[in-house]
C-alpha cells in the first residue's frame, strides 16, 4: 500500500499544455466562476484525420457523423462543419443546432427516437434519416406527400442479428427493426417508393464486444444483397459508434486499482470508497458476485485504432476480414463516433472551497448484506486481517474531505462509470508552502445533499489541495460535460469556453505556446485564428 | 490394459520426470502429472465425469439437458459424457477466446451460447450481469437443466482428492513431493490435489498461477477472476504468482519440442511457474524441511499439472507469436513483389477495358468473394477469389499464355499485384482493371446480378 493508488488521466500534447496554464485557468475560472468547461475544438479535426486514416488505409469510403450527443458545445461543432466531417443528430434541437453551426443537410443524419417536429424538420431539409421503425417511416413517407418534398435519403437501423454455429448473445435493444423482419420493411420501403430514397442499412450495439458487431457488420451486409435483390440501390453500412476512449495514462495502475477494488468487496482490505461502495462487486460468502460496473477506463484499443480492429476482423460466416467485404460489395462504410472523436477534447474547472480531515470512511454504517458476520469459517482469517489492517489504515494520516464549487452532475465522469484522478491546478505559483506529498481525498459537490459526492471512491493526490486551487476533471468532452448537468438547488449551469492555441488550426499541439479564449457560443472557426481573449 | 468403457481410462495417469538438463535445477526433481492423457484429452475429464455421472440416468429418463459455464476443457468433456448417454449439453460463456475449441465442441454436438460483451454506455443503476442472468434461465419454470456447477461443486475438487492427488503419493513411493505448482482455473485440481498432500504431509508448499491481469492464458483466471470461483480459497496457496501469455507460450515450447510433452499453454504456464518459483530455491532448504530426519540432504522434489493438449492451440501462438508458424514466402506470391514491380503493373481504365472486352474478348477474373461476386459482377467475368487465386498461381500460371487476361478487385489494389506477378511468371497480356470495380461502377459501366 506504499504507492498510492493513482488513476492519472492520459493527457495528450494540448491537453496536457492546457492543465500546465495555470496563470490562464485562473483567470478564466476567476472571471467566469466555477464550474466551468473547456473545449479544445482543434483537437477535434486531429482525431477525425485518424479515424479517416483508418478509412483509407482499408481503401474505403463513407461518412464519419459525430455523435452531437455527446457534447451540446457549438465551438466543437462549428469547428467540425469546417471538415469534411459530418453529423449524427438525434433530436430537433440539435438538428437546429447543426444545420445553423453550418453543416448542409448532405452531411446530417437523423437518429434515435424521433417525435413530429423532428422528423419534419429533417424531411423538409433533406436531412437523411436513420429509420427505427415502420411507424416512424409510415409518419416520414406521409409528410413527404402531404408537403410535395423531395424524396427523402433512409438507412435502416436493423437489430437481432443472427450467428452462425456458436450462438452469440446480444442485450436486447429497444431500437431499430429486427434482422427477421426485414422482409416487411422492405415492403414498406416499396410502398413508399416515391417518398423515399433507400441509401443503406446499419446498427447501433451498445456493447464493446468487436465480435458482437462483426456478427451485425456481416448481418448488414447480407441484407443489403437482399435489398440489391428486390432492386434497390443501397450504398452504405452504417455501423454506428461505440468506439471508446482510453482514459488513464497508465495500465499498470488501473489493474493495480481494480483488483484492490476487489479486494476491498471481499473485505480483505480497508475500503476504498465513500460509506463502502463497491461499484456493483459484492461478497457472497467470501466469493466475488456480482460485475464491476465501470467504464474499462483503460482501453489500450479504443478510438479509431478499434475501427481498425473491426474492420480487420473475419466477417463469421462469409470469412473475408469485413473491410474486404464492404469493399468488395462496393458499400461505403458510415460510422457515429461521440466520445472517440471528442477524446482529449475537452476538460471541466472546479474550485476548491473548503478543505477539512475526515474518517477513512464510515464504519458503524451497517453492510446491507451482512458479509462481515455472515462469512464462511475459511474465511475469517481473511476478515480478521481486514480488521487489523483498517485500523492500522486509520491511526494513519486520515482522508480529506475536498468540498468543490460544482456537483456530480456538473462532473458526468462518475455517473458514467469512469474512475481517473482530477489534475491539481495550485493558485499559488510552485514553490511557496513546502509540499507535504500524497494525500487521499473525498470530493463532494455543492449540493445539499448526502449523495452528492463528485465520486465516491477517494481519490489520491500528489499533493493536498488549498481552498482557492481548481481540480480539473481532464477529458470530459464525451458526455461527461454537459450531458446530464442541470440546475438543481439553482446551483448555476457550467459555462463554457473554447481554447486554442497560436498556429494552423489542423497543426497539432504545440508545447506550451500561449492559449486564447471566447465563449463557447462566439466561436467560429476562422475567427478564432484571430487574437482575441489571451491571457 | 484392457477397459468395458472409456470413462474407465479416465485418471492413473503418468508422472513423468523432466530431464534436469532441460529445467537447470540441480537439486530439486521436477515431475509432470500428465492429466493431458486422459481419454478426452485433459484434466477436466476427472472433474466432469465425477460430477455428472450420478446425475446422468434421471437426466436421459426426464429429458434434461446438461448445462455448464465452461470456455473450453469442461465443456469438452462434459458434452461427450453427456452425448454417450443420449443427453444434450449446453455450455454458456463470455470467456471462449480459442476458435478451434468453439468449432469442436459445435462438432461434438454441444449448444454454445456466448455472453455479451460490457456495455459501451454504461448504466450505472443497472444491477443485471451476465451470470445474474445465467442463473435465472436454470429456474425459469419450465427448464430442465442439470447444471454442473465446476466453480461451485465439491465434487469437482473431491474428483482430484480422490484421484489425482493419491496417484502422485503413489507414484512418489509414498511421499509428498515438497512443492506442488498448479494453473488455478476452477481451483479444483490445486484444492483437491492439495488437501490430500498436505494430509499426508503439511509442509507441502503450494504455488497457485495465475493469469497476468492484462494477459490471457487459456483456462486459466487472473488474480481478481479467481475471487469470482467458490472453489477458491486463498489459504491453499502458500504463493500466488501470475504469468504472462509469453511466458505461457515459452513455457509450452520448451515442454514440446525439449521434453516431448505435447501440451498446451497452461502446461505451458505451469512448467514456465514452476521452474521461475523453483530456481530461487534451488541451493536453499526445502519449506520447513531444515532438518529433516526422513530425508537425505540435497535431493528434492516438485510436481506440476499438464493439463491438456497442444493442438488447439495453433490459432492462440498465430495471434501472439506468428514467428513460431512462419514460414518461407513462396517463389510465386504477391509477397515477393518489390514495390516497383507493382507499380509498373500493366492496367487499363474503365474506358479501355470495355472496349478491349468487346474487341479482343480477354478472360475477366473477378478477384472478390463469391458473395460479392454474386452480388453484382461485370457481364462474362469469372470468380475466382484472391485467396483461392493465390494458392493456383503458386503452382504455375492458371492461363493459356495465347488468352489475354483482366485482372479485376473492388479498388485496383490486388489486381495490380497478381497482374505484376502474372506478368513476371511470363503472360504475355494480363492488366489490371484500374480503380477496380468501385471507378467501373462509378463510371456508370454495367454491372449484372444473374
Amino acid at each position: 500500500m506504499d504507492v498510492p493508488l493513482y488513476l492519472e488521466p492520459r493527457l495528450e500534447s494540448r491537453l496536457a499544455s492546457l492543465l500546465r496554464a495555470r496563470t490562464f485557468l485562473h483567470t478564466l475560472a476567476g472571471g467566469l466562476g466555477s464550474p466551468l468547461n473547456v473545449v479544445l475544438p482543434d483537437r477535434m479535426a486531429e482525431n477525425l484525420a485518424a479515424f479517416r486514416a483508418v478509412y483509407r488505409r482499408h481503401y474505403l469510403s463513407g461518412g464519419i457523423f459525430f455523435a452531437h450527443k455527446a457534447n451540446r458545445s457549438s465551438a466543437l461543432v462549428r469547428r467540425l462543419a469546417a471538415t469534411e466531417a459530418a453529423v449524427d443528430v438525434a433530436s430537433l434541437g440539435e438538428l437546429q443546432h447543426a444545420l445553423g453551426s453550418g453543416f448542409v443537410p448532405d452531411r446530417v443524419m437523423a437518429t434515435g427516437p424521433k417525435n413530429p417536429e423532428f422528423l419534419w424538420l429533417a424531411a423538409r431539409s433533406g436531412t437523411t434519416v436513420n429509420i427505427d421503425s415502420p411507424v416512424e417511416l409510415d409518419e416520414l413517407a406521409a409528410l413527404v406527400r402531404d408537403y410535395g418534398l423531395p424524396r427523402t435519403r433512409i438507412l435502416l437501423r436493423l437489430s437481432g442479428f443472427c450467428t452462425p454455429g456458436v450462438r452469440l448473445l446480444t442485450r436486447q435493444s429497444r431500437f431499430g427493426t429486427a434482422e427477421a423482419e426485414l422482409d416487411g420493411l422492405l415492403k414498406s420501403v416499396e410502398r413508399h417508393r416515391d417518398a423515399v430514397e433507400l441509401t443503406g442499412v446499419g446498427y447501433h450495439l451498445d456493447t464493446t464486444s468487436p465480435a458482437e458487431k462483426a456478427v451485425a457488420l456481416e448481418g448488414c451486409v447480407k441484407a443489403l444483397d437482399t435489398c440489391r435483390a428486390r432492386g434497390f440501390t443501397p450504398r452504405a453500412v452504417d455501423i454506428g459508434g461505440g468506439f471508446g476512449t482510453d482514459y488513464l495514462a497508465d495500465g499498470a495502475q488501473w489493474q493495480r486499482y481494480t483488483t484492490e477494488l476487489t479486494n476491498a468487496a471481499l473485505g480483505t482490505r480497508p475500503p476504498m470508497t465513500w460509506r463502502r461502495h463497491t461499484y456493483g462487486l459484492r461478497n457472497e460468502n467470501g466469493t466475488l458476485r456480482g460485475a464491476l460496473a465501470l467504464y474499462p477506463a483503460h482501453r489500450p484499443t479504443a478510438g479509431a485504432q478499434y475501427l481498425d480492429a473491426l474492420l480487420s476482423l473475419p466477417a463469421p460466416s462469409l470469412g473475408r476480414p469485413l473491410a474486404t467485404l464492404l469493399l468488395e460489395n462496393l458499400y461505403e462504410l458510415h460510422t457515429e463516433p461521440g466520445r472517440a472523436l471528442v477524446d482529449q477534447c475537452g476538460v471541466t474547472l472546479a474550485r476548491v472551497l473548503e478543505v477539512r480531515r475526515t474518517e477513512a470512511t464510515d464504519r458503524t454504517e451497517p453492510s446491507d448484506r451482512g458479509e462481515s458476520t455472515d462469512r464462511r469459517e475459511s474465511t475469517d482469517d481473511r476478515a480478521d486481517n481486514a480488521d487489523r489492517a483498517e485500523a492500522a489504515d486509520r491511526t494513519g494520516p486520515g482522508h480529506l474531505l475536498v468540498r468543490l464549487d460544482a456537483n456530480a452532475d456538473d462532473i458526468g465522469l462518475e455517473e458514467h462509470g469512469v474512475l481517473v484522478d482530477p489534475v491539481l491546478v495550485p493558485r499559488a505559483a510552485p514553490g511557496g508552502a513546502p509540499d507535504a506529498g500524497p494525500v487521499t481525498c473525498y470530493l463532494a459537490g455543492n449540493l445539499c445533499l448526502e449523495a452528492d459526492m463528485i465520486t465516491r471512491r477517494a481519490v489520491h493526490l500528489p499533493s493536498a489541495p488549498h481552498p482557492g486551487d481548481l481540480l480539473a476533471f481532464a477529458n470530459t468532452a464525451g458526455y461527461c460535460m454537459d450531458f446530464s448537468a442541470d440546475e438543481a438547488q439553482q446551483q448555476p449551469v457550467a459555462r463554457k469556453v473554447a481554447v486554442w492555441q497560436d498556429g494552423p488550426a489542423d497543426g497539432t499541439g504545440r508545447e506550451d505556446t500561449s492559449w486564447h479564449w471566447c465563449l463557447d457560443e462566439q466561436y467560429w472557426p476562422h475567427v478564432n485564428r484571430r487574437r482575441k481573449g489571451s491571457a | 490394459m484392457r477397459f468395458e468403457r472409456i470413462t474407465d481410462a479416465i485418471g492413473n495417469t503418468p508422472l513423468v520426470r523432466i530431464d534436469p538438463s532441460v529445467h537447470g535445477l540441480r537439486t530439486i526433481d521436477l515431475y509432470a502429472k500428465l492429466e493431458m492423457l486422459n481419454p478426452f484429452g485433459s484434466v477436466k475429464d476427472r472433474a466432469a465425469w465425477n460430477m455428472v455421472r450420478a446425475g446422468l440416468p434421471a437426466a436421459a429418463a426426464e429429458d434434461r439437458t446438461v448445462i455448464e459455464l465452461s470456455s473450453g476443457n469442461t465443456a469438452k468433456a462434459l458434452v461427450v459424457l453427456a452425448g454417450m448417454h443420449g443427453v444434450p449439453f449446453k455450455t454458456v460463456t463470455n470467456r471462449m477466446r480459442i476458435p478451434e475449441i468453439k468449432d469442436l465442441l459445435l462438432l461434438l454436438g454441444a449448444e454454445v451460447e456466448e455472453l455479451p460483451g460490457q456495455t459501451e454506455c454504461l448504466d450505472p443503476t443497472n444491477t443485471d450481469d451476465p451470470l445474474t442472468h445465467f442463473h435465472q434461465t436454470l429456474t425459469e419454470p419450465g427448464s430442465a437443466y442439470l447444471y454442473t456447477d465446476q466453480y461451485y461443486n465439491d465434487r469437482n475438487t473431491q474428483a482430484h482428492v480422490e484421484g489425482t492427488g493419491p496417484e502422485i503419493l503413489k507414484d512418489l513411493d509414498g511421499r509428498a513431493p515438497d512443492w506442488f505448482i498448479a494453473c488455478v482455473g476452477t481451483a479444483g485440481s490445486s484444492t483437491g490435489v492439495a488437501r490430500v498432500l498436505r494430509e499426508h504431509d503439511p509442509r507441502v508448499e503450494v504455488v497457485g498461477l495465475v493469469s497476468h491481469k492484462a494477459d490471457f492464458v487459456p483456462g486459466i483466471r487472473t488474480i481478481d477472476e479467481v475471487q469470482e470461483v467458490g472453489l477458491f480459497d486463498p489459504g491453499t496457496y502458500g504463493t500466488i504468482a501470475s504469468v504472462t501469455a509469453d511466458e505461457a507460450i515459452d513455457g509450452m515450447l520448451t515442454l514440446a519440442r525439449r521434453c516431448g510433452i505435447l501440451a498446451g499453454p497452461t502446461s505451458g504456464a505451469a512448467y514456465f511457474g514452476a521452474v521461475r518459483h523453483l530456481r530461487e530455491l534451488d541451493d536453499g532448504p526445502a519449506p520447513g524441511r531444515d532438518s529433516d530426519p526422513d530425508r537425505p540432504a540435497g535431493r528434492r522434489t516438485a510436481v506440476f499439472i499438464v493439463c491438456d493438449r497442444i493442438e488447439s492451440y495453433l490459432g492462440y501462438v498465430r495471434q501472439r507469436r506468428p514467428e513460431l508458424l512462419g514460414r518461407p514466402p513462396q517463389p510465386n506470391s504477391v509477397a515477393t513483389l518489390s514495390d516497383a514491380e507493382v507499380r509498373g503493373a500493366p492496367d487499363i481504365d474503365v474506358e479501355e477495358a470495355r472496349r478491349w472486352i468487346e474487341h479482343d474478348r480477354p478472360l475477366v477474373v473477378d478477384l472478390r468473394s463469391p458473395f460479392a461476386y454474386t452480388a453484382l459482377h461485370i457481364a462474362g467475368s469469372v470468380n475466382i477469389v484472391d485467396e483461392l487465386f493465390g494458392e493456383l498461381v503458386r503452382g504455375g500460371l492458371p492461363f493459356s499464355k495465347s488468352r489475354p487476361v483482366l485482372l479485376a478487385c473492388p479498388v485496383g489494389e490486388q489486381s495490380a499485384k497478381y497482374a505484376a506477378l502474372l506478368a513476371r511468371m511470363g503472360h504475355p497480356d494480363v492488366r489490371s482493371l484500374r480503380g477496380g470495380i468501385i471507378a467501373w461502377r462509378d463510371a456508370g459501366a454495367p454491372l449484372i446480378r444473374e
